[in-house]
């Protein structure tokens, strides 16, 4: 052995004193132990199942569903198979994260940037929301969001108006182009609003929930960001001049984007994770088709198996697009 | 100039914080009418069409849920112990002085948050209608509190330090006691756990999963750093496996395939089964904060410590793990902080925390469309709990700073 | 090389050391030193002097040659490691006093625990090693509040503290201020005066001169030149010490 510290000697140790020994057994007990655990808790899998008659199968995939999705963007209805019934809950997932993705991120800059403001009202305002907003849960916030308040909406002419937007107990009515290119706004017909865009309220509610949560958290990294910018940076711009809101846009965010893009990674896939949360407000979500699909086949193993892998495959998307982001941030910064 | 009026400093100060420009007055004005406007409706709210009875009436079923009446006085007892430990480490982490520098016996937040909480314990027994002894309890408990605070902090300096050191020891063994109690055996009556609920089963899967996942946590954190490359790939197997999965198919695996997974039988009671979920899945965030604590240890310390002869967990134990879980503290404690939010998940699974209870309450016809009383209630509760975490922590951190890092060139 | 008039505390024959990336930083580096001698290493920066003296008390391992400290053979032995750690101290470049630790506590905790002394006496000992390098006043102080000689001085006390046979410096005085130089060596100075065993490595050019027993010159991972001071600084044997000398005096 050439790569010992002395091969005369190295043949005497014991084995429970050699440097070179000790990690190799460490690994393999450890190794041992994890494999052994391993095994007993498939071997008990595979019992159990056997016995429960419900050994690993996927032919249930193409039986029909026999359920029906209140909202969705694929077309589904209950004579559809399983797998169209978790696509479609897939699909209902990626639309609640994209659009909670980019209005957190608004919400979350804007407050963010508010707790650099000279105004003091503004500050302690946009510390007050953050801090309101992290010492509460999230599922908490969203069964208030839906009970308390879309739950609470009236309907009909009572209906909140806004221009371009109507808030009803019965959906979220947007403005939108309709027939072409003739821009439609909501409108009462026989006391049901009719617009070309409707969102439920159970995916309003998600998405305030998650906007307003994730908003929080985001905002905290654009501080945190802003924050690690030297203070030389803001009196350089004041010396030369430059109003506040300026020197933010023009010269400290984009030194702070070095440090905010990796943590609105992380803060990204939460909101990604959280979306599973929708169960709670009646949103049909992935995790909601999934726990119906359960409850009609008993097939936990392989519905949690294509549960689990959705979500993951959901992160390791958004890593990756943040990944490419990032790279863009760090490129500029030369 | 001379005839100005000369403004007070806090005037002064009003001046620059909302009106440094007209553009900058408007926005204050806007947003004070804006403020105003909101705390006029939510006061008029709270105080007319807002009835709480559903939180008077259920006061007790959110506090413990169905834990029976005549087996109460047993969490009347760990309260009072629990308000006795929080008193004197509150006191020994705020008014002890350290070798290094003196204290004083009250600082100011400390006699804001004594008035707060007396106030607090003076109006909520009243404001929730509760029975004229249990008011009288609830009194004692702040009492007990307050005192053991004011006795610590009094007379820490002449106990010998050895008796210092064991206070942090209340804790484990005060969370024992607290599991005897609140579970029975060793001569009191079983209350089995499907009785628990309310605020007892949140705080207790909490800090169930709080106390465990920190070993298993450090643990992790430790394998990830490991040179030896099989401890360290499994470790971020798991760490990233579990981070990457939403907490509640978490909680649906330990719900409807631990029974496959273990012998028939062997499966724990649901209520540990998601207190084990919890744990496992917290793990995997504390040993993120506890490895961004031992990175920014020096390797030049754990190097001094083996020149000393050292072992490697003497080295771990007494150099290397104080200064890495003093810097991922304020990061462990938001860990924690999240892990006690965390909890109102198990309403999602059928468990009657603080949540569950909530809907189980609102259920009841008579309680029909108070949820906006209920849910307020519940934050305010949360939120107080976690604030109350968060204050603890950076008290802690400060008491545990070592003044300025070292220069290290 | 020097002929061993008394107890060989260090000897280090022809010791090779390649980094996991393939560096090769050691080339048959080989030192003798005696008790209660003194010897500086100099050389040019990535000589290898630091990775050579940290192979002394197993900071670093190495793929050749054999070390033998205080007639202990290097192995792979824990055993061995654990005994020759616990005989030789080290003073690091960075000080690496334990930051959460009073002054005090750091030249207690490793005799406490490692030669399981009891509290009270190692407590005198410290306090009278402290006295010793000039800081008694300072022992209830963490080491973020002290300048940086005083720290270096803790740091000394501190190996001092598990009454070692040798003492390996690295680079002692390189990371402090210049006024801070002095107070450092002036303690060495006192300590080579004693029958302690020191090896020390820095670039203190009167250091060398005044205390040393013998200076050694690393270059490319070997020791070249061995020499007494006077003939080291004024008549060195090789072309390689006379460029190197030429570059720092």
């Amino acid at each position: 052995m050439a790569d010992t510290i002395n091969a005369l000697s190295n043949e005497t140790i014991p084995w429970w004193r050699n440097r070179r020994v000790i990690p190799l057994l460490v690994q393999a007990v450890v190794a041992l132990v994890v494999l052994i655990m391993i095994a007993f808790l498939l071997g008990n899998l595979v019992r159990n199942l056997t016995a429960a008659g419900l050994l690993l199968s996927w032919r249930w995939l193409n039986q029909p569903a026999g359920f029906d999705i209140s909202e969705t963007v694929l077309p589904f209805n209950a004579g559809l198979p399983y797998w169209r019934a978790l696509l479609a809950g897939l699909v209902n997932t990626i639309r609640a994260v994209l659009v909670g993705l980019v209005g957190a991120t608004v919400l979350g800059t804007l407050a963010g940037m508010a707790s650099f403001s000279r105004n003091g009202l503004l500050r302690g305002i946009a510390r007050v929301y953050v801090e309101l907003i992290r010492n509460i849960p999230l599922l908490l916030q969203l069964v208030f969001w839906y009970f308390v308040v879309f739950l609470s909406l009236p309907n009909g002419t009572a209906a909140i108006q806004l221009p371009g937007l109507v808030l009803a107990k019965s959906g979220l009515y947007l403005a939108g182009f309709a027939d072409g290119l003739r821009w439609v706004g909501p409108q009462l017909v026989n006391d049901v609003w009719q617009a070309p865009l409707r969102l439920s309220v159970e995916f309003g509610a998600l998405l305030t929930g998650l906007i307003v949560y994730s908003g929080a958290f985001i905002a905290e990294v654009v501080r945190g960001g802003v924050a690690a910018v030297p203070k030389g940076q803001w009196e350089a711009a004041a010396s030369l001049g430059i109003s506040w809101i300026t020197t933010l846009r023009t010269i400290v965010l984009p030194q702070a984007l070095r440090v905010i893009v990796p943590g609105l990674n992380t803060q990204y896939i939460s909101l990604a994770k959280n979306s599973s949360l929708a169960v709670a407000v009646g949103y049909t979500d992935l995790y909601s088709v999934a726990e119906t699909t359960l409850n009609q086949t008993g097939r936990a193993v392989e519905v949690y198996l294509l549960l689990l892998s959705a979500y993951l495959v959901l992160d390791l998307f958004i890593s990756v697009l943040m990944n490419g982001v990032n790279h863009l941030v760090q490129i500029k910064e030369r | 100039m001379a005839n100005r009026p000369v403004l007070a400093p806090q005037l002064r100060r009003l001046r620059r914080e909302l009106f440094s420009s007209p553009g900058d007055g408007v926005l204050s004005i806007s947003l004070i009418v804006l403020i105003g406007l909101v705390a006029i409706g939510f006061l008029r709210w709270a105080f007319g069409q807002a009835s709480w009875a559903v939180i008077q009436v259920n006061s007790t079923l959110f506090a413990v849920g169905r834990y029976p009446i005549e087996q109460q006085w047993r969490l009347w007892l760990l309260t009072a112990l629990l308000a006795a430990a929080t008193g004197l480490s509150w006191g020994l982490l705020r008014a002890s002085p350290r070798p290094d520098r003196t204290g004083t016996l009250w600082p100011r937040h400390d006699r804001l948050a004594v008035v707060i909480l007396v106030l607090g314990a003076l109006w909520l027994p009243w404001a929730l209608r509760l029975a004229a002894l249990i008011q009288l309890r609830w009194w004692l408990v702040v009492a007990l509190l307050v005192g053991c605070r004011w006795a610590a902090g009094r007379f820490a300096a002449v106990l010998p330090s050895a008796l210092r050191r064991l206070v942090p020891l209340l804790w484990p063994a005060l969370y024992l006691l607290g599991m005897v109690l609140i579970s029975g055996g060793l001569g009191l009556v079983t209350v089995p756990p499907s009785e628990w609920g309310g605020l007892l089963l949140t705080l207790l899967a909490a800090s169930f999963a709080i106390l465990l996942c920190f070993p298993i946590g450090v643990m992790l954190a430790l394998g990830r750093r490991s040179d030896l490359p099989l401890l360290r790939w499994g470790s971020v197997l798991y760490i990233e496996f579990i981070r990457g999965a939403p907490l509640i198919t978490l909680l649906f695996l330990g719900q409807n395939i631990l029974g496959f997974l273990l012998p028939g039988g062997l499966a724990p009671e649901r209520i540990w089964r998601a207190a084990w979920v919890l744990t496992f899945f917290a793990a995997a965030y504390l040993a993120e904060s506890v490895r961004s604590g031992l990175s920014a240890v020096p390797p030049g310390q754990f190097e001094a410590a083996r020149s000393l002869g050292l072992s490697y967990g003497q080295t771990l134990q007494q150099v290397v793990l104080p200064q890495a879980l003093r810097v991922a503290l304020p990061a462990m404690v938001g860990q924690f902080i999240s892990l006690l939010q965390d909890t109102t998940l198990l309403s999602l699974i059928g468990l009657l925390d603080l949540l569950g209870t909530a809907r189980t309450v609102m259920a009841n016809p008579a309680f029909l469309g108070k949820s906006a009383e209920v849910y307020l209630t519940l934050a305010v509760l949360f939120w107080c709990c976690c604030a109350a975490l968060g204050l603890g922590s950076r008290a802690l951190e400060r008491r545990l700073d070592p003044h300025t890092i070292p220069s290290a060139t | 090389m020097s002929e061993s008039t008394s107890e060989t505390m260090i000897e280090a024959k022809e010791v090779q050391k390649w980094y996991p990336n393939g560096f090769h930083a050691l080339r048959g580096a080989s030192l003798q030193v005696n008790r209660g001698e003194v010897v500086v290493i100099m050389g040019p920066s990535g000589s290898g002097k630091s990775t050579f003296i940290r192979t002394f008390n197993a900071l670093e391992d190495f793929q050749q040659g054999s070390i033998t400290v205080d007639g202990i053979a290097l192995s792979n032995d824990l055993r061995h490691i654990d005994a020759i750690r616990r005989e030789v101290g080290m003073v690091f470049q960075q000080f690496n006093l334990f930051p959460h630790l009073t002054v005090l506590e750091n030249l207690t905790l490793a005799p406490v625990l490692v030669r399981k002394r009891p509290r009270a006496e190692v407590e005198r000992q410290a306090r009278a090693l402290l006295e010793r390098v000039g800081i008694a006043e300072q022992a209830a102080k963490y080491p973020g509040q002290l300048s940086g000689g005083q720290q270096q001085r803790v740091a000394i006390a501190r190996a001092l503290c598990m009454e070692p046979r040798i003492l390996l410096f690295d680079e002692p005085t390189s990371s402090l201020d210049p006024e801070m130089v002095r107070e450092v060596l002036e303690v060495m100075q006192d300590l080579a005066a004693d029958d302690i065993t020191m090896v020390v490595v820095t670039h203190e050019v009167r250091f060398a001169r005044q205390v040393a027993h013998r200076v050694v010159l690393m270059a490319d991972g070997e020791v070249v030149e061995t020499a007494d001071p006077e003939t080291f600084f004024t008549a060195p044997s090789h072309e390689r010490t006379r460029r190197f000398l030429e570059q720092i005096l």
